[in-house]
């Protein structure tokens, strides 16, 4: 089976800027990364804080251009399951659905046409019409997520968010996105969570300072 | 124990020892029920099998011994102690009782249970599915049957086998967790990860859990969607576009609903600027003149379009950052939608201007007109100017403290409350190379001389304008990935 997309031997390092005080230092986030990604399936990535999870998310993306090595991705199209992604707190639910889904790629008139969809989903009744700020933490999380999930992207990748709003939502939103792991679509998906991992993933691997550790089939 | 009490109800005292897996306890329970109801073939059968469970093989034989005269024609006369025989291991006589067990109770779904079991100790699977088979027909209420019957084949390590036969489980009895669980094992040792998955994912959300198929037919509608979505209806250039200006005009909205006085403030904030310099260079220095305001404001107002544009842009590109590490937009949309909203907000500002003007007593007419290629020429200078600071500041930092006393200076050189005129002659040629010097000279040749502003001048300015526009809209392509990298370093 050919991958979706493939990293051949993927570096990214950033610089730490100095001043007339301190010289500029480089920090390497990854290093030499071999990884593919094939279609339909779900890739667990699991590492501690400051492994490399969230800079190889944005390499895969395309966010990021790697310093060493390339990202071989033949036309599918990347994204990052953005949540509240550009959020304005004094514009409405409604407003900011259409702000947020444009920045997401879609067109206007797309996303217009699926409001109706997303006001269902996030579920947060009269408040959709209501200014953000208004909002709860956990309302917020059920608009950005009913938002970002209207995109279908070949490849999503998710960088621990399955644990937004309440209880009820929670199950809601997990659920959603195991429908679209199931529906054949391929993830990458970061977490902590091992139980959810087993759970979700085919493959799952471990960065550690930038490397891959171990790559596991589940 | 009262005689009279129903036996059913009686035995249900043995039988919880029995469902508790405690067959020592049921076996003495059955004695007890044996001597209450001496003749009701259950104590009899039931004592023997607990027994037989509790591996108390000499106690099983003297009851079989007896209830074998008592009830000769009972099923379990036959099939208990082709069970004993097993244990013993002596095959032909379990065979022997086995094979008259199926001639004569083939209806009994024990009977082929334990021909089942005869056929899986000689480990002979196809026989012993055979009887689990038929065993199931006879009693197709029973759900453990089935379960052992897809177990054989795990057993046998027949995983395909074993997912249909887990598959059949799941179909009869969905409640069942086996089902789910097991038949997740069989598909995954039989390599068919995404069944497996799917079954995980049954078992933790329940069986009315929606399968791909039935998932994709109710998103029928979605789907037109969902492939305009693989297939962009419109050209990356045009969504930026769109983009651009969605998000400049939601940021007005945004601004207004912020204050009480909302769009009020789009020409108050001039008119309050325009108050402070009239009280300061007009009546305090006194260094205004006949119709100073007019010089003022035909100064103040296209100045202050180029200023908000450019101060609001420089640091727009870190002030973007979350936003392009998270969904990738081009950097260049930040500085945009910064001069789309200063520009937007200019409109009613001119009006206001015109308005003025003509309140004092230099009345419209098609001279007005010429403003127009004074503003393009304002709006391509502006342009330059924003895209040019807010991409350099990525890089160069320190700037970012540069860009207030910039302004600032770039608006004392401009003649903005003051007439270039009055400054010495020999230095008008190189006053007017700054841009928004010539644009303020240009303006008030339009609207206080009412006279033609210098074409030519505008002409070749606006070409170099247009020429830098191209040249950092290229430059912005070209660093497009440098600039996530470069606000986050």
């Amino acid at each position: 089976m050919e991958p979706v997309v493939s990293l051949v031997d993927v570096g990214v390092r950033y610089k730490r800027k100095g001043s007339i005080f301190r010289r500029s230092s480089y920090y390497q986030a990854l290093e030499s990364v071999n990884l593919e990604i094939f279609p339909g399936e779900t890739l667990g990535v699991l590492g501690r804080n400051g492994a490399g999870k969230s800079t190889l998310l944005r390499v895969l993306a395309g966010i990021l251009h790697p310093d060493q090595g390339e990202v071989i991705n033949n036309g599918h199209s990347v994204s990052l399951l953005a949540l509240q992604a550009g959020f304005d707190p004094v514009l409405n639910g409604h407003e900011n659905a259409i702000l947020s889904g444009m920045l997401q790629g879609l067109t206007r008139k797309e996303v217009t046409s699926r409001v109706d969809e997303i006001r269902e989903y996030a579920d947060i009744g009269e408040f959709f019409n209501e200014p953000v700020r208004t909002y709860s933490t956990g309302m917020r999380a059920r608009l950005g997520f009913a938002i970002a999930t209207i995109t279908r992207p070949d490849v999503l990748l998710i960088d621990e968010v399955l644990g937004v709003g309440d209880q009820e939502f929670r199950e809601k939103s997990e659920q959603t996105l195991t429908t679209r792991i199931k529906s054949g679509q391929s993830v990458v998906l970061v977490t902590h969570s091992q139980a959810q991992t087993r759970h979700l993933c085919d493959r799952l691997v471990e960065l550690e300072h930038g490397l891959v550790h171990a790559v596991e089939r589940v | 124990m009262n005689e009279d009490l129903d036996p059913e109800v009686a035995f249900e005292w043995p039988r919880d020892a029995m469902r508790d897996g405690d067959w020592s306890v049921a076996g003495v329970r059955w004695r007890v029920m044996r001597k209450v109801y001496p003749d009701h073939p259950a104590p009899w059968f039931q004592g023997i099998a607990s027994h037989l469970r509790a591996g108390e093989l000499d106690q099983a034989q003297g009851l079989i011994d007896i209830a074998k005269d008592k009830y000769p024609n009972h099923p379990s006369a036959l099939i208990l102690p082709a069970e004993l025989a097993i244990k013993h291991k002596q095959w032909p006589i379990a065979q022997g009782l086995v094979s008259q067990a199926q001639e004569l109770h083939a209806a009994n779904p024990q009977t082929w249970i334990i021909s089942a079991d005869l056929a899986e100790l000689r480990e002979d699977f196809e026989e012993a599915s055979a009887c689990l088979c038929k065993a199931i027909e006879c009693a197709p209420d029973r759900p453990n049957l089935l379960k052992r019957y897809a177990e054989l084949a795990m057993d046998a390590e027949k995983y395909e086998e074993a997912q249909r036969r887990w598959g059949i489980l799941r179909d009869r009895f969905p409640e069942v967790q086996a089902g789910y669980q097991r038949g997740a094992q069989a598909a995954s040792l039989d390599g068919d990860n995404a069944l497996s998955k799917d079954l995980l994912l049954k078992l933790k959300y329940g069986p009315e859990y929606i399968s791909p198929d039935e998932h994709i037919e109710t998103n029928q509608a979605n789907q037109a969607d969902q492939a305009v979505h693989a297939k962009p209806s419109q050209s990356p250039l045009m969504m930026l576009f769109g983009l651009i200006w969605t998000k400049a005009m939601f940021n007005l909205h945004s601004e207004v609903r912020r204050n009480y006085l909302s769009f009020g403030w789009w020409v108050i904030e001039p008119l309050m600027y325009m108050a402070v310099y009239q009280l300061v260079f007009g009546l305090l220095l006194n260094r205004g003149g006949e119709n100073y305001s007019v010089l003022l404001m035909t100064g103040l107002i296209p100045w202050m379009w180029t200023l908000k544009a450019i101060s609001a842009s420089s640091g727009s590109i870190f002030g973007g950052q979350s936003l392009m590490l998270q969904v990738g937009v081009h950097p260049i949309m930040f500085p945009m939608v910064m001069l789309v909203q200063a520009t937007v907000k200019q409109i009613p500002v001119f009006i206001l201007l015109m308005g003025f003007v003509w309140f004092n007593g230099i009345g419209p007419g098609s001279h007005w007109l010429m403003l127009l290629p004074i503003m393009l020429v304002q709006l391509l200078f502006t342009t330059a100017a924003s895209l040019a600071v807010a991409g350099i500041m990525p890089f160069v930092r320190d700037l970012l403290n540069l860009v207030p006393t910039g302004l600032t200076l770039l608006m004392f050189l401009s003649g903005i409350f003051y007439d270039y005129r009055t400054i010495d002659e020999k230095w008008h040629s190189l006053f007017l190379l700054n841009p928004v010097a010539f644009l303020i000279k240009c303006y008030r040749e339009v609207l206080v001389d009412q006279a033609a502003p210098d074409f030519s001048g505008l002409a070749w300015r606006g070409v170099l304008c247009a020429i830098a526009c191209g040249l950092l809209v290229v430059m912005y392509h070209r660093l497009r990935y440098v600039y996530p990298r470069a606000v986050m370093e």
